[in-house]
């Protein structure tokens, strides 16, 4: 009784309230901006934490941290530029929708997908925080290892169309990611002696280059000026639509939860791996990347399911699994409190306060989430040959802040060519990104998992978690098999049948 | 009334992260004229940053202007520390946290286009921390010389937070010194390394006391020694390496320094300014609560003895990076 009368007492200020508020706003505003991303923010808003009591200085981080996370997708929905890297996948098809006069449809369902996400996260968070942890720990690189190996293959899925082409865009990413310092041995791979390319290529730039530029190019190369009728930004979603992409919200949440548990994987991957799962699974994969509105719940519910289960390590064993959360730990270690088991022991009303705060964090979101979509999806509605300037002022200053970097500028103006390039020739982006992402991860675990097993193989199947990642490698890989002969035996038989006819 | 100040204080809060995104503060008349720029070298969440954040928090009340933390992690510290000695423009109000990867990296890379002792100003060395060795809690070693003994029977791998890493390179000096096999097995920064050392991955790391000493202290890694001359007065039954007294170990002192370092043309009349602004924030007690939390000391070296230390420390880890092999032609 105690016990709730402090956590009542602690949660209850009014600053708590104000706090998330304030936090969930500047996190939906810094994420849509393209190059300002949720992380620069919750590290610029570290230092006004000192001042404020614990509970409203956390629960500050993670209102910018759950902001942040939505924030992202409005930008790619409505101008294809990813407001931050997790968004990257909810433009395959939220732009398409756009597009298509279905801007407000998109938003609602990514707001909605993210907060049921968010709330789904929270409560892995509050109930299994110790189970998954325990989990999390034995993670190691072997575990890891197989995590990405199953991951490709749910990928294959993304490569619509030609596998030759979706092929060339993997390996094209990986190549891409190699560019860099190895890790085991600090020599330069692919630099070229280039200074800027020791830090590998950013990211940002390459998504904003790789979507935003081509759109630009092919609306400038027509010579034909198009229809200026500014389109409506349409309705909003209908609970018949929602209940319909519930199944993959519900999984995307629950993927986001497992890789958010996990230290060192990201809102990125998940939101990829979530996206190709609802692909695989649905009833209709050729609609997805052509504006499927489940393809945008599934991908958000992927990088919001990450938000509440990345404080799971961080709270009960003090391991940060991100960039956001090792910030939130520095908060923490300057209010005198190390998160980690003993925290759990001598701090318990704090974390049972930090609780409630976090789903009350949930619901403002659903708040100025909608409130944002209002006036945000009015940008649909702007003509393109004034819209389109300014999303290339953006484009450049996006690049350009990441890193206060010029070089950054250029490379993502070289991205936009490749991508323009992509687009002209048919060649899907998705696996390029993929292959971006999952390259280094699966590079960096393969070594480290040989260096811990000191090049013993055993080490690959030394566990539980190894046997069933290696099962449900093969059985995806034996799935997309059996499904592409099957796919081959039917277009034979139709074409003898069509031979037999004639 | 503290209430109301939080409450004023989330308020401004939103806006100034909006202003500071945006809008450098206004041109006053002496140094600083702008908004300071404080590079870290490393990841968030290591122990840099966190010093950093702090130290830049109290910084900007003496210095009344922004001070704004920039991570820009890589290949140890050299990729920020280069682009701080290749200068251009802003660079009077940029510093950057240095610790032992700038004498370090030095070391590995000796093609770098700098000089890790000529090409700065040493302004403030704010704290030394001793890093710690730590096996897991259900290891079958209990002191440092069962581990060595062990060692040069069967191969042990080590964690460390990335290659020229102050981790990385007294896991490389121990087995140097005692002539053990040891792997050395890389993650990206403290975070992501410590998983594998708490779940028995790794057998051993080297690692700074603020990432592993609440693990110490709830069991979950045993202490073998600490790295620094002196025990340290928050694991005072832990001996110090030199104690050991066999394996050449008398020869083994490191601790992590971190100090605040500047391009060398850096304004002179700067220098006198942040000097002084350090000593005060050195002082307050936020800072000495700080210390405390990471169980480190405050530094006390400044300006041209923090630059002998440099160059002390870069002639050292010169000969380990060279017996160790891992030198990058």
């Amino acid at each position: 009784m105690e016990t709730i009368t402090e956590v009542l007492q602690l949660f209850l200020a009014p600053e708590n309230f104000l706090a998330i508020a304030v936090g969930v706003i500047v996190g939906v505003t810094v994420g849509s901006i393209p190059g300002l991303t949720a992380t620069m923010a919750v590290a610029l808003a570290l230092p006004f934490t000192f001042s404020m009591e614990p509970v409203a200085a956390i629960l500050l981080l993670i209102g910018i941290y759950k902001g942040g996370m939505y924030g992202g997708s409005i930008t790619a929905i409505l101008i294809r530029t990813p407001g931050s890297p997790a968004s990257a996948c909810t433009l395959l098809d939220g732009y398409p929708m756009a597009q298509q006069g279905e801007a407000k449809k998109a938003l609602k369902m990514a707001l909605y997908s993210s907060v049921i996400a968010d709330f789904i996260s929270n409560i892995a968070l509050i109930f299994f925080a110790a189970y998954l942890a325990k989990i999390a720990l034995n993670f190691g690189a072997p575990e890891f290892f197989w995590l990405i190996c199953f991951s490709l293959t749910i990928i294959i899925s993304l490569a619509s169309g030609s596998m030759i082409k979706g092929l060339i865009a993997a390996l094209l990413g990986i190549l891409l990611s190699l560019v860099g310092l190895d890790s085991v041995f600090g020599s330069q791979r692919l630099t070229f002696g280039n200074y800027n390319l020791m830090d590998s290529i950013s990211f940002i730039p390459l998504l904003i280059g790789l979507f935003a530029i081509p759109e630009i190019i092919e609306f400038y190369r027509k010579k034909v000026v198009p229809h200026l009728r500014a389109k409506a930004s349409g309705a909003g979603i209908s609970f018949s639509e929602l209940k319909g992409s519930l199944t993959s919200i519900i999984r995307g949440s629950l993927i986001g939860v497992m890789i958010g548990a996990i230290p060192g994987t990201g809102a990125t991957a998940a939101a990829f791996i979530s996206y190709s799962d609802a692909k695989r699974r649905s009833p209709h994969p050729e609609r997805f990347g052509k504006g499927e509105v489940e393809g945008v719940a599934a991908s958000e519910a992927g990088n919001n399911g990450v938000a509440g289960a990345t404080l799971i390590p961080l709270l009960s064993l003090g391991i940060p699994g991100d960039v956001i959360t090792a910030i939130i730990l520095g908060a923490f270690m300057v209010h005198g409190l190390t998160p980690g088991p003993i925290m759990f022991q001598e701090n318990l009303p704090l974390i049972y306060a930090l609780f409630l705060g976090i789903m009350m964090s949930s619901v403002i979101l659903l708040f100025v989430g909608n409130a944002a979509i209002r006036y945000f999806s009015l940008i649909a509605e702007i003509p393109k040959s004034i819209l389109f300037p300014i999303v290339l002022m953006f484009c450049v200053y996006g690049a350009y802040a990441v890193n206060n970097n010029t070089f950054d500028v250029w490379l993502m103006l070289a991205f936009g060519v490749m991508g323009y390039v992509f687009n002209r020739t048919g060649i899907p982006t998705a696996p390029f990104l993929i292959g971006f992402i999952l390259g280094p991860m699966f590079e960096d675990n393969l070594r480290r998992s040989l260096l811990i097993g000191s090049n013993d193989l055993s080490v690959f199947v030394r566990g539980p978690i190894t046997w069933f990642f290696i099962a449900l490698t093969v059985g995806s890989i034996s799935l997309a098999l059996y499904r592409f002969i099957s796919s081959r035996n039917k277009a034979k038989q139709s074409a003898n049948e069509t031979k037999a006819g004639v | 009334m503290n209430k109301l100040l939080n409450v004023l204080g989330i308020a401004t809060c939103g806006g100034a992260i909006a202003l500071s995104l945006s809008v450098s503060s206004a041109q006053a008349q002496e140094w600083p004229t702008d908004d300071v720029r404080l590079v870290v070298p490393y990841a968030p969440g290591g122990t840099t940053d966190v010093l950093s954040r702090s130290v830049a928090d109290l910084l900007q009340d003496e210095l009344d202007t922004n001070v704004v933390v920039e991570n820009r992690p890589g290949a140890g510290s050299t990729v920020a520390t280069g682009r701080l000695a290749r200068g251009g423009r802003g660079n009077d109000h940029t510093i950057l946290m240095a610790s032992p990867g700038h004498t370090i990296g030095a070391a590995i890379y000796p093609n770098l286009a700098y000089d890790p002792v000529e090409d700065f100003v040493f302004i403030q060395n704010m704290i030394d921390i001793p890093n710690v060795m730590v096996v897991p809690a259900d290891s079958p070693y209990d002191n440092v010389s069962e581990f060595v003994e062990a060692a040069k029977e069967e191969n042990m791998t080590f964690s460390h937070s990335g290659v020229g890493s102050s981790i990385h390179m007294s896991g490389e000096l121990f087995k140097t010194l005692t002539e053990t096999n040891m792997t050395a097995v890389p993650f990206s920064g403290s975070g992501a390394a410590l998983p594998a050392l708490l779940g028995g991955d790794v057998d051993v790391s080297f690692e700074n006391m603020p990432t592993v000493y609440s693990h110490i202290q709830s069991g979950d890694l045993k202490a073998l020694a600490v790295t620094s001359a002196e025990r340290s007065e928050y694991l005072p039954d832990v001996p110090t390496l030199n104690e050991i007294g066999e394996y050449n170990l008398d020869q083994f002192t490191t601790t992590a320094w971190f100090g605040l370092i500047a391009n060398e043309t850096f304004p002179e009349e700067a220098v006198v300014v942040m000097q002084e602004a350090l000593q005060e924030v050195m002082e307050r007690e936020e800072f000495t609560d700080f210390v405390d939390q990471l169980g480190a000391q405050k530094g006390t070296l400044a300006g041209d003895e923090f630059k002998a230390f440099i160059a002390d420390e870069v002639a050292r880890w010169d000969e380990v990076a060279a017996e160790a092999g891992i030198r990058q032609e």
